[in-house]
């Protein structure tokens, strides 16, 4: 018989993911996602001055808020027809490779690896047995017996002390964990390292954005940034010098160590190559304009229904029309009026909360539908549509990963297997690799082009004196696994702190 | 120097939950302060907040609480309250780490501030838009004043700021007159 199980996070005030899965014989066979908080951006933003949208539209989430802002201020440039200097493009390219980078090192390190690393098996490994592991798989300089020994004390001091700290709640001795102790003393001193450089990410976030979270130097027809080689306050040679050693870092981090660390626990965990395919309907967004109009990218956009990727086809800008004409907006499930798929300029918001119904309404988000079907995005789609296209960075990469899995003693997987739980963090591996190689690129391109004399970062915006219509942007372990392996973004919202330490989410099967 | 990070946390774009940002705002227009002490608005951040609270020494956050007082109470957390109960039972995407977890984090790696003061303000409503109710508006003023008799505390200096109209905070509708 077929078992409901509810994941839900229940504070009075946190709106958040609930994931409720019906398992049958040890199956997943239905499930749904739902966000727990109306949010009705649509309506704080009507009637505001566009110039200021991106500064509300990135306050959504303090998480993914960089990709936000760039989408509000892009659509008003959309709208307005209007190009933006070379160097701003090459600096908002700049903020949103570091954003990412920072975002895939957390993403899998403090995020998803305590799914698959047992801390508590750490104890019985041998630092100096790991050490040659390591060294047979990375030219990385910190996988030295002291390192990985200070990781191992460290375990040791807190195992002894009975304070986990962040370590409690974690699925210590889950029958599901199967790396050996040397492998898990290996992942566990990189995700201490991982915090050191995904803050290095951060810091050039940081540098070119004014402040993280929530960026300050976009502007409606380019970015704040003034250019001046000789100042201390503007974007000078020290700073773009930092700059670059910062990238550098962890570029050589994303390329030794994270990208590596995902082919061994793929190569281990090769099972779940198989697990938690989801939707195969797939769409990416071309980015990282390399011109002032935003006609060529560095990262290929397009789609694949169906899995069909030798079927793929491509977008040639993000205002390409078969994306724009393609994309709804469907309240079926949603906690609005309403029951038909709407394209977002004519989508209403008009909220009616009825309760979670899972045959009915179960959510605040809206369902977005390409061609009335819904789509997967996010890394995975990414990958899949550059490599269907034959992109070589994309290619590129893709291959390497495949390589090294097998090299590490997994099967030897095709594109095919990305259709899965593991497949998700392997793409974001591949795509993290090539935004390190792109983020050292990008600063050259910058740094080139300030050294024709281009100093130029912002475009006047020119309104159009008459009303126009606003068009805004709109755009238990196992479970747990697959739903962190999509990263979902739904509920970054509200930030009240709870400080009764009543229960903030729980499982319970029916 | 004595580093300390004033933060105001919070959605500006729901109700009460944007006081914590609010109060940054209030703060960075009257008041200066001495080298070392920054105030920043941040928002709602998850992981980002590690790297805002790792190698200071003290940490003042003001945020909305979710407690059963009346809104607008204030009342004060400090280190030993806020990690009582550990990191959360389950966590199920990038934006639940909260100021616990972070805070965990930054001590894990031996980086976390040695002073640490929570100050929570109870609020009444949390739906979208971008004003506080008026009892959550007049909180702030006290928890500002909380924020600088606990910089007094550290025996850190603060001045009046020379100016005295305080404009509003950009997403307040003041600042952002929308058509009748």
């Amino acid at each position: 018989m077929a078992k409901r199980i509810t994941i839900d996070p229940i504070t009075r005030i946190e709106g958040h993911l609930r994931i409720d899965v019906e398992v049958d014989n040890n199956k997943v066979n239905n499930a749904w996602a739902s966000c727990t908080m109306w949010r009705g951006i649509e309506k704080i933003l009507r009637g505001r001055d566009p110039r200021d949208a991106w500064l509300f539209t990135q306050r959504f989430c303090g998480v993914c808020t960089t990709v936000h802002a760039m989408a509000s201020v892009r659509a008003v440039e959309d709208a307005l027809q209007l190009e933006v200097p070379l160097n701003a493009q090459y600096v908002r390219n700049l903020i949103l490779i570091a954003h990412a980078l920072h975002d895939h090192i957390v993403h899998f390190y403090q995020l998803s690896a305590l799914d698959w690393v047992d801390v508590m098996q750490i104890p019985k490994a041998d630092p100096g047995r790991t050490s040659k592991l390591a060294e047979s798989i990375s030219p990385w300089p910190r996988n030295s017996r002291n390192e990985l020994k200070a990781a191992q004390d460290k375990v040791n001091a807190i195992a002894a002390s009975g304070q986990l700290g962040i370590l409690a709640n974690g699925y210590w001795g889950h029958p599901a964990m199967r790396l050996s102790p040397d492998v898990n003393l290996l992942a566990f001193s990189h995700y201490l390292q991982a915090l050191e450089y995904q803050r290095k990410a951060l810091q050039v976030v940081g540098m070119l954005g004014a402040k993280t979270p929530h960026i300050q130097t976009l502007t409606v027809g380019g970015v704040a940034n003034a250019i001046d080689l000789d100042s201390t306050s503007a974007l000078s040679m020290d700073k773009l010098e930092m700059i670059r050693t910062l990238l550098g870092e962890v570029v050589k981090f994303i390329h030794e160590v994270y990208f590596v660390d995902v082919c061994a626990v793929a190569a281990m965990y090769a099972d779940w190559f198989g697990i938690g395919g989801g939707v195969k309907n797939y769409l990416a967004v071309p980015d990282l304009p390399l011109d002032t109009k935003g006609t060529t990218y560095d990262l290929p956009g397009g789609f694949i229904m169906n899995g069909n990727i030798a079927g793929t086809q491509g977008f040639k800008t993000a205002s390409d029309p078969i994306f724009r004409q393609s994309v709804s907006e469907d309240v079926t499930h949603s906690y609005y009026q309403g029951s038909k798929p709407l394209h977002p300029w004519v989508g209403e918001t008009e909220p009616e909360f009825t309760g979670w119904n899972g045959d009915q309404k179960y959510s605040w988000v809206k369902s977005p539908r390409f061609q009335g079907q819904p789509m997967q995005v996010g890394p995975l789609a990414q990958v899949l549509v550059g490599y269907a296209q034959g992109h070589p960075l994309t290619r590129k990469y893709a291959g390497l990963a495949l390589e090294k899995i097998a090299a590490i003693g997994g099967p030897k997987a095709g594109p095919e297997a990305l259709h899965s739980t593991l497949g998700r963090h392997g793409a974001r591996a591949i795509r993290a690799a090539m935004l390190a190689e792109l983020a050292q690129k990008h600063w050259q391109l910058l740094v080139d082009n300030i050294g024709k004399g281009d100093l130029a970062v912002f475009n006047q915006p020119v309104f159009p004196s008459h009303e126009i219509e606003g068009v805004g942007p709109e755009e238990p372990l196992e479970v747990l696994r697959t739903v962190h392996s999509f990263d979902p973004c739904m509920a970054c919202a509200c930030h009240t702190f709870d400080p009764s330490g009543r229960q903030i989410a729980r499982v319970k099967v029916l | 120097m004595k580093k300390v990070v004033i933060a105001g946390v919070g959605n500006v774009l729901l109700g009460d939950d944007g006081v914590g940002p609010y109060v940054a705002h209030m703060l960075e227009h009257r008041y200066r302060f001495e080298e070392g002490v920054t105030v920043f608005d941040l928002g709602t951040p998850g992981l980002d907040l590690v790297a805002h609270l790792s190698d200071i020494d003290a940490l003042i956050v003001v945020d909305s609480v979710a407690n059963d007082k009346p809104p607008g109470s204030i009342t004060h957390y400090r280190r030993a309250d806020i990690l009582r109960h550990g990191p959360a039972p389950v966590r199920m995407d990038p934006h639940s780490p909260s100021l616990s977890e972070s805070l965990l984090i930054a001590d894990f790696t031996g980086e976390g501030p040695s002073d640490v003061l929570l100050i929570g303000i109870s609020g009444a409503d949390y739906e979208p838009g971008t004003l506080l109710t008026d009892k959550v508006r007049k909180a702030a003023l006290t928890a500002v004043n909380d924020v600088l008799a606990e910089l007094e505390r550290l025996n850190l200096r603060y001045w009046q700021s020379l100016e005295t109209d305080q404009p509003p905070a950009w997403w307040e509708p003041a600042a952002n007159p929308r058509p009748a």
